[in-house]
């Protein structure tokens, strides 16, 4: 088995100069000349190296060589050289790191999080070949942040790394570090400087994971429930703006839509008077950030609908691609431009301050002072009811306006369920989650097929007035083809589907949960 | 994983230099490299400082029975780790002719390292033999040092013959010129001649260097102890026409 470096950090009373005159005493060692190297880790804004198990670092023994490591073993696990800054998957060599980032990441940006400028010293514990055996590095850390000033220094590491085939001498050595009372690090050098610049790792997730008191009034849940909601979108301005990449509109349009959806669903709990300005606001916001999250879809869809055609003409989708591009741009301005806009940043901090007032008494609002349990376990089983029903009414030949229509209820049921997971034991409400997502995946595909063969059609029209080359149309119009061939199949494929959903051991697993129905 | 033999039917014409240089080079490179020193003289081995011993090499090793990675020593350099040489390796040839598929065997003992490495070496002992044909069926490509003396190109037709005998094929051959010597008149002259007419022919030369004697002294790789040395160019531009050869 292969060992691993350990790290260690220094008793009271010892520094890094004492530990190495001590270790003179009773060691044969050379000395490398000490070098400055400046690290720096990445992540996805939502930590997905992070959530993997990982650590990507910069420039950790050489200045192009970007690494991932083992977080709790803290070990390098492969490392690649590479050309530029690490930004998407896509762009970095190929080679076993970019597979490993690729399944990570698909399509979230690196960030820089923080920087390590490390002085390390290094000491070559020799045998009597004057072979190194061991190496002992002594670190001196300082972290500073990607923007900003915070900076400072970090505890002093002496690092011990063995060699291959020479694991006595390695146990030898380690032994010696303990009886100077050397202690293992607990947590990685880039764990201690995410402290000093004051981030936890996985601070922010798009899943919902509220922690709601059962017997709380519901309004407050509610407000709990939309604060959150609020975080996340305004967590992701910035990048939206910046376009770093598409997840962070994403995420922001998703906020605002369970935002409105707990406004609508979570019924009876403010006086409607009151929200309705708030809803209409998230409406606006819905309304202006589609526009550009459509294209991403279309620019993230792009390379299977190429790879979809026949070989021979898959070079004649190129100025479709460019079309994506110019359009895309357009809708980003356009997007930046609102988002800058006083209405913009007045409805999100109206509606913050409204969240953060202590609820006004109000006849409107006959549901306010419910147990939010009780309340949860109303709505849900209230709108599964409704979702059965119309489910169960579709048959070959309904419309396919009956179709969207349950996706968006069956939205509104799988919202509701995530908000409230917390109140009920955990593995029992996953399953019904579950198999919801399964509908929801089956009406998405239907709904959306449609709607992208149509703006295929749209945008084939608009390129022909900008002159597109006929080819490139036909070459959509295959598309076209095929997406509406899909949508038969997923048409074909809800009946079925919708069968399992309903079927009497789901029903009985609602009912348990959530009681009635 | 990339193995690359290096080869002479003839001794003392600079092969271990040439496969310690190399190796080094590409782990310096950030490959991971392994460098297997397979002549029981043991000269790689020593420039790394390491013990030449392997356990369980005199019975176990072709048999299979041993896990190479075991045996792996780390040396002294990133990356850079070596299967070191050991004396029982001068019967290398009787043990394999009684393995089953004799010519075989050190492919089938490299392959469980493809996942670990990225470039391997090997040091081969002089000679043509069964511990030679092997190293030509287990190798992607085949550096050959040549003195620049007619003697020199007599040994390599004779390889050329014997590769084309026991139907070797698709194993890049890369002869160079080795402790070249530019005040002979006859290097000189071997050298234009054999330009002229072989297309295999690497272009960077390796001096007859007083550097690459001193590894012996130092111990290590001439880019390690006179980095900006005649003798560790002409390596390195040796280094870069092999990686170009086998892209």
């Amino acid at each position: 088995m292969a060992l691993n470096a350990i790290s260690y950090l220094l008793p009271e009373g010892l520094d890094l100069g004492g530990l190495k005159k001590i270790l003179a005493e009773s060691n044969h060692f050379s000395e490398d000349a000490p070098v400055t190297v400046k690290q720096t880790y990445y992540d996805s804004f939502d930590w997905r190296i992070w959530q993997a198990g990982g650590e990507l670092v910069h420039g950790l023994d050489q200045p192009n060589q970007l690494c991932w490591m083992d977080r709790k073993k803290f070990s390098v696990v492969v490392c690649q050289g590479v050309d530029s800054t690490p930004g998407f998957a896509d762009d970095i060599p190929d080679g076993p790191l970019a597979d490993r980032l690729t399944a990570v990441l698909a399509m979230r940006v690196l960030l820089p999080k923080v920087n390590i400028i490390q002085k390390k010293h290094t000491l070559r514990i020799l045998d009597s070949e004057e072979k190194t055996v061991v190496r002992v590095v002594l670190e001196k850390n300082r972290y500073t942040a990607v923007r900003g000033k915070q900076k400072g220094e970090l505890e002093g590491r002496v690092v011990l790394k063995p060699l291959k085939g020479y694991e006595d001498q390695f146990f030898k050595f380690k032994q010696q570090l303990a009886a100077l009372k050397l202690r293992p690090a607990e947590q990685s050098l880039y764990e201690d400087a995410l402290v000093g610049i004051g981030q936890k790792p996985g601070d922010y997730s798009s899943k919902l994971n509220y922690r709601l008191d059962p017997d709380a009034p519901a309004d407050a849940t509610a407000r709990q429930i939309m604060i959150g909601l609020l975080n996340t979108l305004e967590a992701n301005i910035s990048g939206t703006k910046a376009n770093l990449d598409s997840e962070f509109l994403h995420d922001l349009r998703v906020a605002t839509r369970r935002t409105r959806s707990a406004m609508s669903q979570i019924k009876g709990v403010f006086d409607p008077q009151q929200l309705e300005p708030f809803k209409q606001g998230f409406g606006w916001i819905g309304k202006v950030t589609g526009e550009t999250r459509d294209l991403d879809v279309y620019l993230l869809h792009y390379p299977d609908f190429r790879a979809g055609l026949p070989k021979v003409i898959q070079d004649d989708l190129d100025p479709f691609h460019t079309f994506l591009q110019q359009h895309h741009k357009k809708a980003q301005a356009e997007l930046v431009k609102k988002i800058n806009s006083p209405h913009f940043r007045k409805t999100l901090k109206a509606w913050r301050s409204w969240l953060q007032s202590s609820p006004t008494k109000s006849g409107h609002a006959p549901n306010a002072s419910r147990a939010t349990a009780q309340l949860a376990d109303q709505r849900i089983s209230k709108l599964y009811k409704r979702v059965l029903k119309n489910g169960l009414a579709i048959g070959p030949d309904s419309p396919a306006e009956q179709l969207h229509d349950l996706r968006k209820q069956c939205k509104k049921l799988r919202y509701l369920m995530e908000f409230f997971q917390s109140l009920y034991p955990k593995p029992a409400i996953r399953e019904p989650i579950k198999a919801l997502k399964i509908i929801l995946d089956n009406l998405g595909e239907f709904q959306d097929l449609e709607v992208q063969a149509q703006s295929l059609e749209d945008f084939g029209d608009q390129m022909l007035k900008e002159g597109a080359p006929a080819s490139s149309l036909m070459a959509m119009g295959i598309l076209v083809g095929q997406l509406l061939e899909k949508q038969v199949q997923a048409r074909e494929a809800f009946v079925e589907l919708f069968a399992g959903f309903s079927n009497e051991s789901n029903r009985q697993a609602f009912r348990k949960l959530f009681g009635g129905a | 994983m990339h193995i690359i033999g290096v080869y002479n039917i003839k001794g003392g014409v600079g092969k271990t230099a040439t496969a310690v240089n190399l190796a080094y080079l590409a782990a310096r490179q950030g490959y991971r490299t392994l460098i297997w020193d397979l002549d029981p003289q043991a000269a790689a081995t020593f420039y790394f400082r390491i013990q030449p011993k392997v356990k369980g090499s005199k019975n176990k090793l072709i048999a299979g029975k041993v896990d190479l990675d075991k045996v792996v020593k780390a040396t002294d350099f990133e990356n850079l780790d070596m299967l070191p040489a050991d004396f029982s390796y001068r019967n290398m040839d009787l043990r394999l002719e009684v393995a089953k598929k004799p010519t075989k065997q050190l492919l089938s003992l490299l392959r469980p390292l493809s996942h670990s490495y990225d470039y391997v070496f090997l040091d081969c002992p002089p000679s043509i033999s069964l511990v030679s044909e092997n190293i030509f069926r287990a190798a992607e490509g085949l550096l050959l040092p040549m003195i620049p003396t007619t003697l020199s190109l007599r040994t390599y037709k004779q390889l050329l013959d014997f590769l084309e005998g026991h139907r070797i094929t698709g194993l890049e051959i890369m002869p160079f010129f080795s402790m070249v010597d530019r005040r002979k008149r006859m290097h000189l002259d071997v050298m234009e001649s054999l330009q002229a007419s072989s297309g295999e022919l690497l272009k960077a030369q390796i001096p007859y260097a007083s550097d690459v004697e001193k590894m012996g002294i130092h111990r290590m790789p001439v880019e390690a102890f006179a980095p900006r040395s005649f003798a560790a160019s002409a390596y390195q531009a040796l280094w870069m026409d092999v990686q170009e050869r086998l892209r």
